[in-house]
């Protein structure tokens, strides 16, 4: 009886090694995905394999206009797409986009998914751990807004009230330690937040600032009564811990790409639209 | 001297610590029908699935046709073409018909072409008087039809020996008589060689060439049939007559 | 604002890019059905044989896939193991690989429920007929389990189909993540919008989901009725 159980353990780990086969078969052969990435495994992506390759893999966000979302008519667009797809060109290779959210950015370089993150990924001393930045291509503060009837101008009024936020901000990061008085009021989304800022919820709400200049140019009854609080906060792409190659080949295309007025163009068509006249490019763009 | 069918020699069981058959001798020969008869508990149901392997047992050999079986699974599956066995609950399989479940044994056990096991199955069905059911499914029969295909389904693959284990045990009264008759007439007109493990005292009489009474797991007497019921040797045994009042 | 949210699903291509959301939903719950249904009984025939460190891998096995909720799963197999072990597959494919494994696991269980749910009886008179193991299973064991097991083996599919909304968090561009990205591109303009997509994914895993759980019912009532009948 125990044989007969040995070999039939036999069978069952064959089938699963050949179940693992099928998979990975029909996966090849079927057409990958925008978001999927085909390509073999590597555990190191510089430059020269990247170019071998003849794809760049992008981590960008699929849902967060005006910096990477996708438009109705189903293309990845946004101020980091136009990087990313100038990055891709002056590599002469082509972009493969992996679409990631807030939470799996790290994982997904870490895990080798992506070469290169452009998610409007904010530098943090944190994250410097585990990924490396390459130079900042943007910049951007807290910022809070608040009904035009009762603006808030100065971080004191807000002593002791309500203030809305979106966890994991870096809005909530700095109320958290730096402005202890400030009650915070979290929500998961930033369609929550505003919501909650409509119901009067809290006095004010505070996010990155461009976003909520954003907001306020479809929003005439609120304004951005604080445009900056709190140390200014960069944004760069990121690459795995360790890829010395393409980490110096990104500086110097940011450089590049920053003498040749690249970023003030990507602004002017893809934030501008959204931001309106109370922010200037410089506001941003990192010269 | 007639052929040895089957031979039993100083089997012993156990479950567990628990030793339900002990030393257990005897053989059957062909054409003769053994009955197996003992109060409840006695381990006649054990022995009887002893001899077709489907109770292991622990010490003693089996031998059929004159060859000693190596007790092993694959061993058991062949012999028990040729030793047919009908249960105490008529266990048709639901998911066939009548016919599906008589073939299913020559067909796919003994490789048997599908229209000639047809053939003989039908042959089988007319005996039994149940031919117009062949596409029937067990559900749509009565306990009585039901155990009598079941009959027909092990003597489907000639079997040269025929085990009944109480099979008229969980029927209504008055389909006893009728699953009795098809035994009955098995042993006379065909010569079947069996062994019954029955409660029928009546049946048992007039069937069985040789009563083997168990209790507490040993046979305590093997008598020709006709004198069992008239002059048991054993107290044990008379006590049994006694108490089964037929 | 006099957008009404609707005209959301009618910008664009925003109501094909759903249902090629949909569409990447449905493949690889479909071909992750398919393996981990075949495998699920054939496991769970093993999980019925007598060797007991079979029995034992197989549970673990179960009980693994069972424990671990689905999204640490796919977190696992897509992030953790090609760090650890340098298998790097893609997104689609390590989906496919957990619902089929997920599947295979839960599916073991129900079969094997059902397998020894089968009367003993019904074994025993198939050896009895000198059926092999294997035929056994084939003729007698497998085909009664069937008529058991059905109606949870339709939920099991339901259960499966729902949950691959959870694969946009390993990047699998299924009907939720795209949904995800007509909100977010549309919230300025149609804040109403939410309602409308999210209302259209709820009407295509109604369709697909509700069928099926109205055929395990039927099958349920008419297998109570047949066996009381």
């Amino acid at each position: 009886m125990k044989k007969f159980g040995f070999k039939k353990l036999g069978l069952f780990l064959g089938i699963a090694a050949s179940l693992a086969l099928v998979l990975s078969g029909c996966g090849s052969s079927s057409k990958s995905s925008s978001s999927a990435s085909s390509t073999k495994s590597t555990s190191q992506s510089t430059v020269q394999q990247i170019k071998k390759r003849g794809t760049i893999r992008i981590a960008v966000f699929g849902d967060l206009p005006p910096y990477g979302w996708v438009n109705k008519q189903g293309q990845r667009v946004g101020y980091d797409l136009t990087l990313a797809r100038q990055i891709a060109k002056d590599l002469k290779v082509k972009p493969k986009f992996v679409q990631v959210n807030a939470n799996n950015r790290v994982d997904a370089l870490n895990s080798n998914k992506v070469d290169l993150v452009l998610a409007n990924f904010t530098v943090t001393p944190e994250r410097k751990q585990v990924v490396d930045f390459a130079s900042p291509y943007m910049k951007v503060s807290v910022g809070v807004v608040s009904p035009k009837s009762q603006p808030i101008t100065k971080a004191s009024q807000l002593q002791g009230k309500n203030l809305i936020v979106t966890k994991g901000t870096t809005a909530e990061n700095y109320f958290t330690s730096k402005q202890p008085n400030v009650k915070l009021l979290k929500f998961d989304s930033k369609t929550q937040q505003f919501n909650a800022l409509k119901n009067n919820r809290g006095v004010a709400l505070a996010d990155d600032n461009s976003y909520l200049y954003a907001w306020v140019k479809d929003q005439p009854k609120y304004t951005v009564g604080i445009k900056s609080i709190g140390p200014k906060q960069y944004i760069a792409p990121a690459v795995k811990k360790g890829n010395k190659s393409l980490l110096n080949w990104t500086n110097k295309e940011v450089t590049s790409l920053n003498n040749k007025g690249f970023f003030d163009k990507d602004y002017n068509s893809q934030l501008k639209p959204y931001f309106g006249k109370e922010v200037k490019p410089s506001d941003i763009v990192i010269k | 001297m007639a052929k040895e069918i089957v031979k039993v020699e100083h089997l012993e069981k156990f479950y567990q610590k628990r030793h339900v058959l002990h030393d257990i001798n005897f053989s059957v020969n062909e054409g003769e029908v053994v009955a197996l008869l003992g109060p409840s508990g006695s381990g006649k149901s054990t022995l009887i699935r002893c001899l077709n392997g489907l109770e292991p047992y622990q010490q003693g050999e089996v031998t059929f046709n004159g060859e000693k079986i190596v007790p092993t699974e694959k061993n058991w599956q062949k012999i028990r073409q040729k030793i047919g066995m009908v249960f105490q609950s008529y266990d048709l399989f639901p998911n066939l018909t009548v016919l599906d479940n008589i073939l299913l044994g020559p067909v796919k056990v003994q490789h048997q072409s599908k229209e000639a096991a047809t053939a003989s199955a039908e042959k089988l069905l007319d005996q039994v008087g149940l031919r117009e059911y062949e596409n029937a499914y067990p559900r749509q029969l009565s306990g009585g039809q039901k155990q009598r295909i079941a009959i027909v389904r092990a003597l489907a693959l000639n079997p040269e020996l025929m085990l009944f284990d109480e099979v008229t045990a969980s029927l209504d009264p008055e389909m006893v008589r009728g699953v009795l008759n098809i035994i009955s007439n098995l042993a006379q007109d065909s010569n079947m060689t069996m062994i019954v493990v029955t409660h029928e005292m009546n049946f048992a009489q007039q069937i069985a060439d040789r009563v083997l009474f168990l209790e507490d797991g040993k046979i305590l007497e093997q008598t020709k049939g006709s004198q069992f019921f008239e002059q048991p040797q054993t107290d044990r045994a008379k006590a049994f007559l006694d108490s089964m009042d037929f | 604002m006099a957008h009404s949210g609707i005209n959301v699903l009618f910008e664009g291509r925003n109501l094909i890019r759903l249902f090629g959301g949909l569409w990447t939903t449905v493949e690889i719950a479909a071909v992750a059905l398919v393996l981990g249904l075949i495998l699920g009984v054939v496991l769970g025939v093993l999980r019925t044989f007598p060797s007991r460190l079979l029995r034992f891998v197989l549970r673990l096995y179960l009980e693994f896939f069972r424990i671990i909720p689905t999204v640490v799963l796919l977190f696992l197999f897509y992030y953790i193991l090609p760090k650890q072990m340098g298998v790097n597959l893609p997104a689609n494919q390590v989906a496919t690989l957990v619902f089929a494994l997920w599947t295979a696991a839960e599916m073991s269980d129900i079969v094997r429920g059902a397998l020894i749910s089968v009367p003993k009886h019904q074994r025993e008179s198939g050896m009895a007929i000198g059926l092999s193991r294997w035929q056994l299973y084939r003729y007698v064991l497998i085909p009664q389990a069937v008529s058991l097991e059905l109606p949870a083996t339709i939920n099991l599919v339901t259960r499966v189909i729902k949950t691959t909304s959870l694969l946009m968090l390993i990047s699998v561009m299924d009907v939720i993540n795209v949904g995800q990205q007509v909100v977010e591109a549309n919230n300025q303009k149609y804040p109403t919008g939410v309602f409308w997509v999210y209302g259209i994914i709820f009407v295509m895993y109604f369709v697909i989901d509700y069928p099926l759980s109205w055929w395990a019912k039927r099958m349920d009532k008419k297998r109570l009725e047949r066996a009381n009948g």
